[in-house]
Formats: structure tokens, C-alpha cells, sequence
């Protein structure tokens, strides 16, 4: 009764507890913080996307994310022959090989809980910049008073009017005018001939496309909304995650006590057979009644 | 040495990527930060404006030569009326310059709102600020 915590058994605790204990995370380095500036709300259609994507990419997250997916496909590929490995031993090499197998899945069970936190923090942390975003982007479009409101109104009326004259005003003026055309309203109409160009390229262009959900055009705010739901579903899917894995780890240590159990059985087994007196003496009996 | 390459290949593809899409975010940032033409352009006009008044109301010159100023400034005084009219930076902005320009667009843009009722710009203007000629015909001398 007062025998030793067999060596196995000690292990298969320590990797059971290791499994309920967070992992030691480099992941604290990984870190990225974008921030909401103005130019952000400025971009047309989906280039918001594409720049925090594209700011994501080169942060240090990013790269942690990347170095643990690399880590976690070899650790599955490690696995797997593990496996192959155990199917082919027996004896010691076979228990020595599965408990070597029980390593490396508390590993992998570790690098994915990792990858997890990785994820959710860069789901998290791009919920808070959309939001960010979002009220940013509310505020100036509330940020108009009633006074600048009729300011607009008026400016709008006053360009309006001007567009409606502005063919018969030529008209009338160079008819009437000695001078003949100015040099800024030829520069001008060449101008606009050159820009009317180019803005039809840019609307044609396939890369231009205005912020859409489900192939229906939709307005910044709605768009931006859109962003932030995804993102908080990928946090949902994330949690969701982890009940997986935290079954894996419980199936994990089951499996450590599992063998544990096997090689203290066997360890027992062999103890009976050194206790048992006649087994000893009785095998030693002819050496005393043969003569 | 094919090994390498092949390992790289992909890595150097996402760097390209990485770089053009970098590329189009920093020109769709310059594209949304153009518009407006250079500043002053309500100045420019109101300064002009404040001339052809004076040149108008001024009685040290003739007729001709009156006329003569009026169409010099009248040339100049349409371009710069479109300018303040096609100026984006102008757009909203709650100044009480930029108010008082908007108010009223026949006494701001004189040249086009004359021109468009087919009137001279001196006609135009003293019936805006409620100077006719019928007022005027009308009007007796005396002593207050």
C-alpha cells in the first residue's frame, strides 16, 4: 500500500493537468493595433476591407498566425505517423510509443488552443475597429447643423441653377463678348473631357466596385455593419472551437490514464507472481528432493 | 536548389500581392484626398465683384470707357464666378463669407444671373438691391 506512484501514472497526471492549465503563450508578442483614421472611412467600396486586411498582414499577429499554422500541419503530419507507428510495435516499444503519441496530442491540443486565441484576438480586435469606424462615420454624418444644412441646400441650388445656364450664358456671351473665350474655360473643357474619361474607366473598371452584400449595392454604414457581423460570428465559431477542443483534451488525458491504468496492471501482475512463495520456492523444491 | 525555389515561389507570390494591394490602397487614399480647387477662390471673386461695382457706380469716366471696363471685367469676372461655383473645398463650409455668398445668387454671381435674364450687369445689379429705373425716373430732388 505504501508503494511509489508508478512513473507512468505520474506522467499521465502531469499531462492531464497540463491540459487543464493555459498555454505558455508567445502569443502576447503578437500583437496588432490598427487604427480608425479618417482616410479608412474615405476609401471607396471594398479598399476598406482590402486595407486592414492588408494591415493585418504585416503585423506581428499575422506572422505568429502564419508560424503556428506551419507548426500545427507538421504536428499533424508528426501524429499521423505516430500512429502508423503504434499500429506496426508491440511490447514496450508500443507503450513507449503511445505515450509518446499522448505527447505530442497535449501539443498539438496546446499550439491549437494557441491558434485559437490568435484567431479571436484578430476577430476581436477587427470588431472593434469596424465599430470604431461605424460611429466615427455616424458622427459625421450627424455632424451637419441646421445652419450648414441650408448652407448645402442653397450651394446645391446655386450649382443646379448654374448648370441649367451655363450653355445659353456661353452662348450669349461670346456672342455679345469682343474677347474671344478665356483661357481657363478652354483649359477647363479640355479638363473636363480628360476627367470624363477617366471617371468612365474608373466606374467600368471591374475592380471598382461599389461595397455590395450578396450582390446588392448597399450604402458605408450598412456595409461597415456587415464587416462587424462577420467578425463577431468568427469569435462565435471560435467558442465554439474550444468546447471541440476541450473535449479532445479530456479524451486526451482519459487516454494517459487509460495507459497508465494497462501498465500498472501489467506491473502488478508481474508483483504477484515475485510474491507468490511457491512460484519461488516450489520451482527451487527439485533442486532439494533430487539427489 | 528546385526545393528552394519551390518553397519560396509561394512566399514571394503573397509578398507581390501584399505590395500591389498596398500600392492601390495608397492611391485610392491620394485619389479621395484630390478635389477642390486652390484656396481664395471666394476672394478672388468678391474682389473682382467689388471692382466692377465701383466701375459701375463710379461717375469719374464715360460712357465708353465705362463700357469698355465693364466687358474687361465681366470676361474676367465669369471665370471667376465658376471657379467659386466648381470649387469642392467651398462645399459646406459654414463661414459667414461663404453664407453671405450663397444668400443670394443674383447679387453674387452677377455676370451669370444678368446674363441669364438678358440684362446689362448695372441693370441687374441696382434692381437686386431695389434700385428701377422707374424708382429712379420717378424720384424727385429735395432737401431732407
Amino acid at each position: 500500500m505504501s508503494r511509489k506512484t508508478p512513473p507512468t501514472l505520474a506522467a499521465a497526471i502531469v499531462l492531464a493537468t497540463a491540459l487543464l492549465t493555459p498555454p505558455a503563450a508567445a502569443k502576447n508578442a503578437a500583437s496588432w493595433s490598427p487604427s480608425a483614421s479618417e482616410q479608412l472611412i474615405k476609401l471607396p467600396g471594398d479598399y476598406l476591407k482590402k486595407a486592414v486586411d492588408n494591415d493585418f498582414s504585416r503585423s506581428r499577429l499575422a506572422a505568429a498566425l502564419i508560424d503556428l499554422d506551419q507548426n500545427i500541419s507538421l504536428k499533424q503530419r508528426t501524429l499521423g505517423d505516430l500512429q502508423a507507428a503504434i499500429e506496426r510495435a508491440d511490447g514496450e516499444l508500443r507503450t513507449e510509443l503511445q505515450h509518446q503519441f499522448l505527447e505530442e496530442k497535449r501539443n498539438y491540443i496546446d499550439m491549437m488552443k494557441e491558434h485559437q486565441d490568435l484567431r479571436a484576438k484578430r476577430a476581436r480586435t477587427k470588431v472593434r475597429l469596424y465599430e470604431r469606424l461605424l460611429s466615427k462615420l455616424n458622427r459625421s454624418q450627424r455632424a451637419v447643423t441646421p445652419q450648414q444644412a441650408e448652407l448645402l441646400t442653397k450651394q446645391n441650388s446655386a450649382r443646379e441653377r448654374f448648370e441649367a445656364s451655363a450653355a445659353k450664358i456661353d452662348t450669349r456671351l461670346l456672342s455679345s463678348s469682343m474677347t474671344a473665350e478665356s483661357k481657363y474655360a478652354r483649359e477647363y473643357a479640355k479638363n473636363l473631357t480628360a476627367i470624363e474619361s477617366l471617371v468612365s474607366a474608373v466606374k467600368s473598371h471591374p475592380m471598382n466596385q461599389a461595397p455590395e452584400i450578396a450582390g446588392v449595392p448597399v450604402s458605408r454604414g450598412e456595409y461597415l455593419r456587415q464587416l462587424v457581423a462577420e467578425n463577431q460570428a468568427e469569435v462565435a465559431v471560435v467558442d465554439q472551437e474550444r468546447a471541440i477542443l476541450s473535449y479532445m483534451a479530456k479524451l486526451v488525458s482519459l487516454d494517459a490514464l487509460a495507459l497508465s491504468e494497462g501498465i500498472d496492471a501489467s506491473n502488478e501482475t508481474e508483483l504477484a507472481e515475485a510474491e507468490d512463495p511457491q512460484a519461488g520456492v516450489t520451482g527451487a523444491v527439485e533442486f532439494f528432493v533430487s539427489r | 536548389m528546385n526545393a528552394t525555389m519551390t518553397s519560396e515561389q509561394p512566399r514571394n507570390a503573397s509578398h507581390v500581392r501584399q505590395t500591389l494591394i498596398g500600392i492601390g490602397i495608397t492611391v485610392a487614399i491620394f485619389a479621395a484626398a484630390i478635389g477642390g480647387a486652390a484656396a481664395g477662390t471666394l476672394e478672388n471673386m468678391e474682389r473682382e465683384r467689388a471692382i466692377l461695382l465701383e466701375t459701375i457706380l463710379s461717375g469719374d469716366m464715360n460712357a465708353a470707357e465705362r463700357e469698355s471696363r465693364i466687358q474687361v471685367a465681366k470676361t474676367r469676372l465669369v471665370d471667376l464666378e465658376r471657379m467659386v461655383l466648381r470649387d469642392k473645398k467651398l462645399i459646406g463650409r459654414n463661414t459667414p463669407a461663404v453664407r453671405a455668398a450663397f444668400d443670394n445668387y443674383d447679387l453674387t454671381f452677377l455676370v451669370h444671373a444678368s446674363t441669364e435674364k438678358s440684362r446689362s450687369i448695372a441693370d441687374h445689379w441696382l434692381g437686386e438691391v431695389g434700385v428701377s429705373t422707374t424708382a429712379l425716373m420717378n424720384a424727385r430732388m429735395g432737401r431732407r
